[in-house]
């Protein structure tokens, strides 16, 4: 699967037309600085043997130079990778915050004011686009209310608060919209299980509505939620890529977009790489998860 | 084939009742229309040429002569709303038609000849669907470069794999079934059965999916415009005035505030209509509904 | 005779629905005492499963809407408060139900699924609680019982699952056992162990046991007396000996008919023709009447019979009369 990635990745910078790193250098061309780039990237070889060799690089850690300032990709990559870590694992806590109560609520209570409310909420969250509810948040918590910053990134380690200002606006926008998505999910599985045969058996015991909820018919939920989870990270991680570029939040995918705006090919290609491979490793968690909450499953 | 043709016919009045008796349904079949009319006779709608400056009223706020207010150039952005539900509609359809018929294509061959050619080409959606869409779509764009064609061809390529997908898994379920074998064994021809016995199985799945699609395609193409990447000014596209407006957040707000909006309603008006198809169309999740709504332990 | 344990009179639950309202319990009554078994016998939509989930409150309302009387130990339990009703489920009446594939939690081993009621109602815990459930699944026959605590139902076979079922319903020393088509889902030779199983447990318990099945035929060894349901209506009820002597209804006739007998080669098995009525639409006369072989018809059209002494301790309720027939034929 990989692999596959990672032939993707690699052919798209290779498919460009024209001379990409003559493209990136732009006005500032210098044929010293072009002649050396132009060795490293190996461009004189045929496809293969640079496929290759690019991928030996990328196992071992080196994905070449930037054809724009000739830095290690690696370095840059690295430097962002914390930012993007933080607010899309910030995003995941936002959106099963939402869509775990109000997901088992609306489907214990299906059928309720709540439910209706619930369905609602996702259809409107799925609906409005990240970036524009990003925007309308500036509007209303930067600029009028002025209480939380506009744009921007401070590390938890120096200013805990001032991280914890900037990440909530950018997480609540990738939050609500994943959680509208995965609230539908939390209440179909939900429902799915409220009307197995065992739930009736939990009942006929005397079970609590609560308990029968919490011990049989959450858990079960919770296996084809996690998979749908695993999948619907891929639409949280393209969000996080947009709410990077309105946030101003120094992370991969505003790497990744200034890459694409300067040309600079081999940083786009890095980021890219290193965002799917990150989809893959969260997924294989999610199969890891899956086989730990459903004891028919071993590995 | 008339037994086909008759349940095809209920599945449709199944849907128009859904349509009719679901309040919100046709609301978004009504944006709907609305939104299609703006894409075909934009320039006669809009109260303004959308591309007019005008240096003397610029940034003005919403007021009887401009109810969506001015941008920074002093263009109407009610006109430049209207006229950019084109792009919309455009990009998403042409995208969308790209991708039904790539994926629709693939998922058959794949699903009704399985072997190694399913193995190939499901592995080769499998690797699309491992990339964040968008992310997939700004690579595209970041190779092909920016503007309109190459936002659809990015779009299009990026909602393939789902329609292969959910084509092949209609097939596999088709392939086997008595029916077909039977029309196998009598010799008809591979185009022939997948024509006459395995499409219109395909079809209601595809038609719901097709809806959602449209939805997203329009939410895919407006974020690319915002990001820059897909049409390029002047055309008035409602990402790209997006993009414009957030720059004139603390002066303007009316510049970001209505092209979103634009954005949502439609993309809300698919999503809605997409339900109602579902629930009209997909026979095992209408009798989820069913299941819910009526009975009980028996 | 002792007391009954749990009566049920009058019983009448319809489902609101959006195509109308159905009625699918039209009137039944019937009761069982300590040590007896009764067997509620009918089609599938006959309305033997609802009723008998109706006694444990377990029929949701809305849409159902569940009226008459529920009697256990002369405690009414319809309209009885939904703590009251915990306390008597799995408690004084427990039940076991058809398909122990999906009956059993998927992801709870077999033990947390026995001493959750051992707890809940018994307050035994941790190693009490693991001893108990031991205890029961050896009762029902489940080797290596301690091992067994810590399996999945997925690694054991339908009819081991179906003990554990029977494992669990047993925990609290019910006074009542429902069992709902417990062998239906299972191989014929471990049926016949099942319903030994539970014929056994019964002797050596005391237990009222409410037998709920389809198949006159597993009855036959196993019940005293018989209730045979058509439409939401009880439309026979005799002792078992009685039922297969002398049926008196011709549904209960064309049931017998139908089963087959073993040793004796029949070209076709011998079924009723049509459908059971649509609990939406009753037909305001006998509800047997459109499948019924010995219809006269303008009565049973318009008129639906109740149930009527047939003999001792038998009753009907069909407005045919074998005896008549036999009569007047002569």
């Amino acid at each position: 699967m990989l692999l596959g990635v990672s032939v993707l990745v690699f052919l798209l910078v290779h498919l460009v037309p024209g001379d990409p790193i003559r493209t990136a250098m732009g006005p500032r061309y210098d044929p010293e600085v072009y002649q050396r780039l132009s060795e490293r990237a190996g461009f004189d070889q045929p496809l293969p043997v640079q496929y290759g060799q690019w991928l030996a690089g990328a196992v071992t850690g080196d994905l070449g130079v930037s054809f724009r300032t000739g830095r290690p990709v690696m370095g840059a990559l690295l430097e962002r990778l914390p930012a993007t870590l933080t607010l899309a694992f910030a995003s995941v806590v936002v959106a099963l915050l939402i869509a775990l109560p109000l997901g088992v609520l609306s489907a214990v209570r299906s059928g309720s004011k709540l439910d209706y409310a619930a369905t609602v909420f996702s259809q409107v969250g799925i609906s409005i686009p990240d970036f524009w509810m990003g925007i309308l948040f500036i509007l209303v918590f930067a600029e009028y209310l002025q209480i939380l910053p506009a744009s921007g990134y401070a590390s938890l380690l120096d200013d805990p608060v001032a991280w914890l200002r900037h990440l909530l606006m950018p997480a609540v926008t990738i939050g609500v919209v994943s959680g509208s998505i995965l609230t539908r999910f939390v209440r179909s599985s939900v429902l799915e299980s409220l009307g197995q045969d065992y739930v009736r058996t939990a009942r006929a015991k005397g079970l609590s509505e609560r308990v029968v909820v919490t011990r049989h018919v959450l858990r079960n939920a919770l296996i084809p939620f996690v998979t749908v989870t695993g999948l619907q990270l891929a639409t949280l991680l393209g969000g996080v890529i947009i709410v990077e570029f309105v946030f101003a939040w120094p992370g991969l995918g505003l790497l990744a977009l200034q890459a694409v705006d300067a040309r600079d090919y081999t940083v786009l290609q890095g980021a890219v790489l290193l965002i799917a491979t990150l989809f893959l490793l969260i997924n294989l968690v999610v199969d890891l998860l899956y086989a730990w909450l459903d004891p028919r499953i071993k590995y | 084939m008339g037994a086909v043709a008759v349940s095809r016919q209920q599945r449709w009045l199944a849907f128009l009742r859904v349509v009719v008796a679901n309040r919100l349904a046709a609301a978004g079949l009504v944006v709907i229309v609305l939104l299609a009319l703006a894409a075909i006779f934009g320039e006669f709608l809009a109260p303004y040429p959308p591309s007019d400056l005008d240096v003397t009223s610029r940034l003005q706020p919403p007021s009887g002569a401009h109810p969506f207010g001015t941008d920074e150039l002093g263009r109407d952005v009610l006109s430049r709303v209207i006229v950019g539900a084109r792009v919309s509609v455009q990009v998403a359809a042409i995208a969308v038609g790209i991708s039904l018929v790539a994926g629709v294509l693939t998922g058959l061959v794949a699903g009704y000849y399985g072997g190694r050619v399913d193995t190939v080409l499901m592995r080769l959606m499998d690797v699309l669907f491992a990339f964040p869409a968008i992310l997939l779509a700004i690579a595209i764009l970041a190779v092909l470069g920016p503007g309109l064609t190459n936002a659809m061809i990015a779009i299009g390529v990026v909602f393939t794999p789902i329609f292969a997908r959910i084509t092949r898994a209609s097939v596999l379920s088709v392939r086997e079934e008595v029916y077909v074998r039977a029309a196998r064994s009598l010799g008809a021809s591979d185009a022939r059965l997948i024509a006459l016995h395995v499409l219109p199985n395909v079809l209601a799945p595809v038609i719901v999916q097709t809806s959602i699609s449209l939805a997203f395609a329009i939410l895919n193409e407006a974020a690319l415009s915002f990001l820059g990447l897909g049409v390029q000014p002047p055309r008035p596209s409602w990402g790209r005035m997006l993009f414009e407006g957030r720059g004139f957040v603390r002066q303007a707000w009316w510049m970001a505030v209505f092209p979103g909006a634009a954005i949502f309603v439609t993309v809300l008006s698919f999503n809605v209509l997409g339900d109602a198809l579902r629930d009209a169309l997909d026979p095992r999740q209408k009798s989820a509904i069913e299941a819910r709504g009526g009975g009980g332990p028996a | 005779m002792s007391e009954p344990l749990l009566e049920v009179a009058d019983l009448r639950i319809r489902f609101h629905t959006r195509r109308g309202v159905a009625s699918v319990v039209n009137g039944v009554t019937w009761s069982v005492r300590p040590g007896e078994t009764v067997a509620i016998v009918g089609e599938s939509g006959s309305g033997k499963s609802v009723s008998t989930l109706a006694i444990l409150g377990l029929v949701p309302q809305p849409p159902g809407e569940v009226s008459g009387s529920v009697r256990f130990e002369g405690r009414e339990l319809v309209g009885a408060s939904d703590a009251d009703l915990r306390r008597m489920r799995g408690n004084d009446i427990a039940m076991v139900f058809q398909d122990p594939m999906t009956s059993l939690n998927p992801v709870l081993t077999v033990g947390r699924q026995i001493t959750e009621a051992l707890e809940l109602h018994l307050g035994l815990r941790g190693d009490a609680a693991r001893r108990r459930a031991a205890e029961l699944l050896d009762q029902v026959g489940i080797p290596s019982p301690d091992r067994r605590l810590d399996s999945y139902p997925h690694q054991m076979s339908g009819g081991m699952r179906q003990r554990v079922m029977i494992a669990i319903a047993l925990a609290c020393d019910p006074k009542v056992l429902i069992a709902d088509e417990p062998t239906t889902a299972l191989d014929v030779t471990i049926q016949a162990q099942i319903v030994e199983l539970i014929d056994g447990l019964q002797a050596e318990r005391g237990m009222g046991v409410v037998w709920i099945t389809h198949d006159l035929g597993v009855v036959a060894g196993l019940a005293d007396r018989v209730l045979v349901m058509y439409g939401g209506q009880v439309v026979e009820e005799a002792p078992v000996s009685r039922l297969y002597a002398s049926p008196a209804h011709p549904y209960t006739q064309g049931l017998l008919a139908a089963l087959p007998v073993l040793g004796e080669h029949r070209d076709e098995l011998q079924t009723i023709a049509g459908l059971p009525p649509d609990p939406s639409d009753l037909p305001p006369g006998c509800l047997f009447w459109p499948r019924c072989p010995k219809r006269l018809d303008a009565r049973c059209q318009t008129e639906r019979p109740v149930l009527r002494p047939a003999g001792p301790d038998h009753r009907v309720a069909t407005f045919y009369d074998a005896g008549s027939e036999v009569a007047s034929g002569a």
